[in-house]
């Protein structure tokens, strides 16, 4: 019991300093979408590149808004293996995506932080959520 | 005769309905994990900021002071709602939802009215006021239910 107790806050906290990330590289995109392109740039090319990353930024909220969900619901809330798989992706991309914040990364690097860190713990939430609302096995 | 009554005061305490919120509960166990970081963070911002930027120190004294008063009184709010809404006691909450305002104002002061405010702060102050707005609601729900009761 008290390795719950210590991985349910230990796991909404990962949640929202990576939620936070992502919301702070909405406001401060311009030198990330610049590192993406040749120096001498148009206005179009520069416009396609940062929908590209706007798009990707969108989509991780959706996933977070699906994660939440389960946890909030109590689907994944207790349930060990999530738990631990979130807390690790999540840890993962806090500290990957302050990188990409400070060193100024490319925006193809964004997409595989997002592929790993954020599609991977919303695809088995997506999974724990089929098994009990579907299958009607037990959270845990 | 005596076990009869005992026996009838047991089953209709049995009987009672609980009336405790669940998702007031955990919002009030994740806010107190989240208002850690919340100062933890605060702290290391005005240390970053004292040093960095020229900040005036009668600004950065109320700064500090302002936020000694927020852990303060989030503190009571919390112990206040936490007990309020396990014990069902309709005055403990009541004290916890007029604590809130004072809370939320230094949540929006530090949101918007602080001397610098930086972008992380920014974020973390509205997701404070987020964790304010559900549980002002969901304690109103809560309070409605306890007051319904019939109790004793």
């Amino acid at each position: 019991m008290s390795a719950i107790s210590s991985l349910v806050p230990a796991r909404f906290l990962t949640i929202i300093a990576h939620l936070v990330i992502v919301i702070t590289i909405f406001w401060s995109r311009e030198n990330n979408v610049k590192a993406s392109l040749p120096l001498e740039f148009t206005q179009e090319q520069y416009d396609s590149e940062d929908q590209k990353l706007v798009v990707a930024l969108a989509v991780t909220l959706g996933l977070f808004a699906i994660e939440l969900s389960g946890f909030f619901s109590g689907v994944s809330m207790f349930n060990c293996s999530q738990g631990l798989l979130s807390l690790a992706v999540h840890c993962g991309a806090s500290v990957s995506l302050s990188f990409f914040v400070f060193e100024m990364w490319e925006c193809w690097t964004y997409w595989v932080i997002f592929a790993v860190c954020s599609v991977l713990p919303a695809v088995v939430e997506i999974i724990l959520f089929v098994g009990v609302f579907g299958l009607k096995k037990k959270p845990l | 005769m005596a076990i009869k009554h005992g026996a009838r005061f047991f089953f209709s305490a049995g009987n009672q309905p609980i009336l405790s919120s669940t998702p007031l509960q955990l919002l009030f166990y994740l806010n107190i994990w989240y208002f850690a970081a919340f100062y933890l963070a605060e702290i290391l911002m005005f240390i970053y900021k004292g040093i960095i930027l020229p900040y005036p120190p009668d600004n950065l004294i109320l700064d500090v002071v302002l936020l000694v008063i927020l852990l303060a009184l989030e503190t009571l709010r919390i112990f206040y709602g936490w007990k309020g809404n396990l014990c069902e006691r309709s005055l403990a909450l009541c004290a916890s939802l007029f604590m809130l305002f004072p809370c939320a104002a230094l949540a929006v002061y530090y949101l918007l009215l602080q001397t610098f405010v930086l972008r992380l702060e920014f974020i973390l102050s509205a997701i404070l006021l987020c964790f304010y707005g559900l549980e002002l609601l969901l304690g109103l729900i809560s309070l409605s239910a306890f007051s319904r009761s019939k109790v004793y």
